[in-house]
């Protein structure tokens, strides 16, 4: 066997465990739910189920919130992340130090502790008010509110942000930033014209991966929301376990998996664009 | 070649991590045909006691009444194993029913599991699809002794094993005199704003049935035992209630989920008043989670009670061992168990049970009513999805 044909098939044996994988517990369930989701429940398949989606007033209130807590949320992360990353790159002190040793813990603390701790926190009569309350001034209800929902999404979302920009600053090799700084490059440019584009690629990752995060919440919305409108994650568990209307749930949920690959193929194709531009 | 080792290494490891990975998925159903060859062998072997799996879902403290339970009986009956399945509620019940509907229907029998118990919806579900059996006072002696009517509510397919209700858990230290009657309660609703709160029906018990009962308001009483879809047109009137007490709930309408999520409301004191599950009342009582200012009071028509009921599985080889379980759990002597341990109001009539029983229950017991009105129940939830909480 030639040397190539032998590394091919190397190759492909390393595809492959994972692409099983995705076959199993990604592909065939979107198929499923896909055609589960056309059936309207008489024997026929049409597209009523995704019309409901649109004329439904609830539903779609809740698609426009879902779509908005994301963005808002996807702003929001990656302003705090990318400055917190770029501030640590080019700083150096005790400051810089404690970020960089505790911005990771939330990471480790389970959702569901976090949100009942944010609950406690931030609720009408949470320690929070309770410190406010003696210098006078009285919090905006933010638990069972949409801010509640930002607020914990972006605990769950920056650590992991700041982590995945910090490794692609730390990539960007100091002499090319010293060099631009020796022929009197000022900051703005320097951010724009090297830092942005040479960290651009993960930049996109971090918001593809916050995208779909937020996206699919369940735990925070489901415990801070309010009961209308409703995240797409909890409006599909309502639907899915409360309603019992499985064709419905699959029709949100294949709607939801509709969104993510919009973002997905965005960013697929800026990557191989980029891919080839190397070539 | 250095790299070549490098690469064979990865291989390695990537094949590892997701043989381990698809090991991991299949690991629930080689633990069921595990405990499935387990049974068939006990069986076999003849002088073993006779086992059954029963599968039961709810709180900490349902575990804690079976876990107290079973034992009591396996005394008097060391012929019997009781299999106890607990599921830890919001975690399977669903699977668990659709594993005796797929049991059924691919023709294996029970699916492993004898006994089952669940609310309400599941009989009905259950009845539906045909997969529990009717039972008789022939084969459980002292089934005689739970009310007639709710026997006929759900066909004798199920037992009501336990109840509890609904009532009004109201702070003394802020209201002396709570409603009594259901349209005092939707004046007082009114007249005190943000202090009453009920959460979110589809997401507890005690929210679902202030709202059912709202919408049952001015309906005929056979009405709550008519489970018929031609009884939604009658709802609207209910509805706009709700509709209009919204803006006088808790935050200008927020329904909090879970029936917790009303109780540490009232814990926290943001509210006054709420529906709650006397057990569930009672208990934190106990417990001193909720301060003793917090008493109970129930209305006048009355919410729904919940019974909790015990199903078995048609399809189950082992019934005659179920129904002599079935029989110790309706007996004086375990019911007074449920009352203890659950705060809960026993599944047979009071008169069987001993004097300091029912005289704990006086006067509560008559407050409240059964509901059953099946797949309407969903369809309430539904509407008050749309209609209400998106108003």
């Amino acid at each position: 066997m030639s040397k190539e044909a032998k590394q091919s098939i190397l190759g492909l044996a390393m595809v492959l465990p994972s692409f099983a994988i995705l076959l199993i517990v990604v592909i065939i369930p979107i198929v499923q739910s896909f055609v589960m989701s056309l059936s309207n429940g008489e024997g026929g398949y049409d597209l009523s189920r995704y019309a409901y989606l649109f004329t439904d007033k609830g539903m779609r209130s809740n698609i426009i919130f879902t779509l908005r807590i994301t963005a808002i949320t996807c702003v929001l992360v990656l302003l705090v992340s990318y400055s917190l990353a770029i501030y640590m790159r080019f700083n150096q002190g005790p400051v810089v130090d404690l970020i960089r040793k505790t911005y990771m813990i939330p990471l480790f603390i389970p959702g569901v502790i976090a949100t009942y701790g944010l609950i406690n926190l931030l609720g009408n009569h949470g320690w929070l008010a309770r410190m406010l309350e003696v210098i006078g001034v009285e919090l905006p209800r933010i638990i069972f509110d949409e801010k509640g929902i930002i607020i914990a999404n972006l605990w769950f979302n920056i650590p992991f942000t700041t982590m995945l920009l910090s490794s692609a600053l730390s990539a960007i090799p100091s002499s090319v930033i010293e060099s631009a700084k020796d022929v009197g490059v000022g900051r703005f440019t320097l951010f724009l014209k090297f830092i942005l584009p040479l960290s651009y690629k993960t930049f996109m990752v971090a918001v593809t991966f916050v995208f779909m995060g937020v996206i699919g919440s369940f735990t925070a919305p489901f415990l801070i929301g309010a009961n209308s409108p409703q995240m797409l994650g909890v409006s599909m568990q309502q639907v899915f376990s409360v309603f019992q209307e499985r064709e419905q749930a699959a029709a949100i949920a294949f709607f939801s998996f509709l969104l993510c690959s919009v973002l997905g193929a965005f960013y697929i194709r800026s990557m191989t664009v980029e891919e080839k531009g190397k070539v | 070649m250095r790299l070549k080792k490098k690469s064979w290494l990865t291989l390695l490891s990537v094949a590892g991590v997701s043989m381990s990975l698809l090991a991991g998925c299949g690991n629930g159903s080689s633990g069921e045909n595990a405990t499935a060859a387990a049974e068939g062998s006990g069986a076999a072997a003849s002088g073993e006691p006779t086992s059954f799996n029963f599968y039961f879902t709810g709180s900490q403290n349902v575990k804690d009444l079976w876990d107290s339970l079973e034992p009591m009986f396996e005394e008097q009956h060391p012929e019997i194993d009781v299999k106890m399945v607990y599921i830890p509620s919001g975690t399977g019940a669903e699977p668990t029913y659709d594993r005796i509907m797929a049991a059924k229907q691919a023709g294996k029998g029970s699916g492993g599991i004898d006994l089952y118990e669940d609310s309400i919806t599941t009989v009905a579900q259950g009845t539906k699809d045909g997969v529990w059996t009717q039972l008789s006072d022939s084969d459980i002696p002292n089934l005689s002794k739970v009310d007639a009517n709710v026997m006929k509510d759900v066909d004798n397919y199920a037992i009501p094993y336990r109840s509890s209700a609904v009532v009004l858990a109201y702070d003394s230290s802020k209201i002396s005199n709570p409603p009594t009657m259901l349209d005092e309660l939707i004046d007082w609703i009114k007249a005190n704003p943000e202090q009453f709160a009920y959460n979110d029906p589809s997401t507890g018990g005690s929210g679902s049935s202030f709202v059912q009962t709202i919408v049952y308001k001015d309906l005929p009483e056979e009405d709550i035992h008519n489970s018929d879809p031609s009884v939604m047109e009658k709802w609207e009137a209910g509805f706009n209630t709700l509709k209009e007490i919204g803006p006088f709930t808790y935050g200008e309408g927020i329904y909090p989920k879970k029936n917790q999520g009303t109780l540490d409301l009232l814990m926290n004191g943001e509210v006054s008043l709420i529906p709650a599950w006397s057990d569930m009342v009672l208990q934190q009582l106990n417990e001193g989670l909720l301060p003793d200012s917090i008493k109970m009071q129930q209305i006048t028509p009355g919410f729904n009670g919940g019974p909790t009921y015990l199903m078995v599985n048609q399809e189950s080889d082992k019934k005659e061992a179920v129904n002599t379980f079935l029989d110790f759990v309706l007996s004086p002597e375990a019911q007074a168990v449920v009352v203890d341990k659950m705060n809960g109001f026993p599944g047979i009539e009071l008169s069987n049970m001993s004097q300091d029983m029912q005289d704990k229950f006086a006067g509560v017991s008559e407050g409240f009513r059964t509901f059953n009105i099946g797949d309407l129940g969903t369809e309430i939830n539904k509407r008050w999805q749309s209609d209400v909480a998106a108003q």
